[in-house]
């Protein structure tokens, strides 16, 4: 299976935010109450009911106007995904369209991935104090593409602003549409292309990924890549040379015990 | 075989609650630890564990502490009394636990060199265990994510290294062949007894103190 990925082209989104609302009808997620904050941008953040949102952002354009900028959070789905490294139970998994897909039940609620991801996008919901909780984010609609469907969000869009399709051809469109936006934003980039050893959602940006409120640089947390690269090994090798030192010292003070004993009876 | 008693029942009952937490925290740990064994800590039971046994392990030495202030204190004191026979004791070790020979091996206090060793890493990675263990329980959505990651290291770092230890304290207490044929260590934590043999050669000073009285 080609790997699979979402277009999203910040310079044809209109916000109009159809995409948060085909998520959580396709998903049956609860609207939340939220109260009102001097913009049109709802709800404030993501949560473990909301999976994707349209970020709103007001920059002058330079000539004394405004220009809104709007920009998609959700789930970036990263080829080097820092989100399955630190899961400890395997609920976190790419599957074969390159997706980061999530196996709710073998979820442990540790929100590892919640901590480690680089685009602050998982989200946990139940009790912080007891531990038992379970975390949510957007699975690409493995369930609607796994049957030939386009993911609920891309589906509804009306503006075009976001494609599905294989990975490596949305790349071209991507980058054919950064070309022609160049002329009128000179910061116009394509933002996944590269990042993270390639996202499965990438953006058409009018502006630099910091502007958007994108890391410019995303990484795996170096953390991540000593906790789940370097100690593992280290603890099952020190572990065996324990082990193995124990056991050769166990069978060299038992046969010396054995000969004291038998000196002894000798006497 | 003439016994003499060296733990008084408060030092045993605040051991047991230690080895109780300390059983929860390294098996729910472990759960996490080893990919393999990971799916076992779905729907979050092992989280919920590991609290448990996190309030026990910090709970019991208060208790101990409080309850128990004047022994207590007087083992923290014997912990940290160092001396020179302890160099002398780090030097003979090797030749007495693999060739049971013990004619090197300086007389011991109450608490031999091993002993006051492994009181000194728990007083190390116990508050280590602790900072970040609150860290990442409490603090997790007001500190910046660095901590939190951090904090996931360290406590395994410093998992990785108190189960070693662990390893080497069952193993010396009650496995090591020269500790079974003095009947090892593990009837000292049910009734707080050890032999008289065992006594003279691994405690000489404390014996001769013991049996004055």
């Amino acid at each position: 299976m080609a790997e699979k990925a979402i277009l999203y082209d910040s310079s044809k989104c209109t916000a109009c935010r159809g995409c948060q609302v085909a998520c959580k009808q396709w998903w049956g997620l609860p609207g939340e109450t939220t109260t009102q904050r001097g913009t049109y941008e709802n709800p404030p953040d993501l949560s473990a009911d909301t999976w994707v949102k349209i970020k709103f952002k007001e920059i002058s354009n330079g000539n004394g106007g405004v220009e809104w900028i709007f920009t998609r959070r959700s789930c970036m789905h990263c080829t080097d995904a820092a989100c399955i490294r630190v899961c400890p139970t395997g609920a976190l998994y790419h599957d074969p369209s390159g997706v980061v897909a999530y196996n709710k039940d073998l979820c442990s609620g540790c929100g590892y991935c919640v901590e480690f991801c680089p685009f602050d996008v998982p989200r946990a919901k139940g009790n912080n104090l007891t531990g038992i909780r379970k975390i949510d984010k957007c699975g690409l609609c493995g369930d609607r593409i796994g049957n030939g469907l386009t993911p609920a969000c891309v589906k509804t869009c009306p503006s075009g602003a976001l494609v599905f399709g294989d990975q490596s051809g949305l790349v071209d469109v991507g980058n054919k549409r950064v070309q022609e936006l160049k002329s009128t934003y000179p910061d116009a980039y394509l933002y996944g292309e590269k990042e993270l050893g390639g996202l499965h959602v990438m953006y058409v940006l009018t502006q630099t990924p910091d502007v958007h409120g994108l890391p410019a640089h995303p990484d795996v947390p170096a953390a991540a890549i000593a906790t789940d690269d370097i100690l593992p090994p280290l603890a099952y090798a020190l572990t065996g040379l324990a082990v193995v030192g124990l056991g050769i010292n166990y069978l060299v003070a038992r046969a010396n015990a054995n000969k004291e004993a038998e000196a002894k009876a000798k006497k | 075989m003439e016994r003499v008693q060296k733990y008084t029942k408060p030092a045993r009952v605040f051991h047991w609650m230690h080895v109780g937490a300390f059983l929860l925290l390294l098996i729910t740990g472990i759960i996490l630890f080893v990919p393999a064994f990971g799916a076992a800590a779905q729907d979050s039971w092992t989280r919920v564990i590991h609290r448990i046994g996190a309030v026990i392990f910090v709970l019991a030495p208060l208790i101990q502490i409080i309850a128990n202030r004047t022994t207590a204190w007087a083992s923290v004191k014997r912990a940290f009394a160092w001396n020179g026979d302890d160099l002398k004791w780090a030097t003979a070790m090797p030749r007495y636990y693999f060739l049971g020979d013990e004619s090197a091996m300086p007389p011991q206090g109450e608490m031999n060199t091993g002993q006051k060793l492994w009181y000194t890493l728990l007083l190390i990675f116990g508050p280590i265990f602790l900072v970040t263990g609150i860290l990442m329980w409490f603090f997790k959505y007001s500190l910046p994510s660095a901590v939190f990651q951090w904090s996931v290291f360290v406590h395994d770092v410093a998992f990785i290294l108190i189960f070693l230890m662990f390893l080497v304290h069952i193993y010396l207490g009650v496995i090591h062949p020269m500790m079974r044929k003095h009947g090892g260590s593990f009837s000292s934590m049910v009734d707080g007894t050890v032999t008289a043999e065992y006594a003279k050669s691994h405690h000489g000073k404390w014996y001769k103190e013991v049996a004055k009285k």
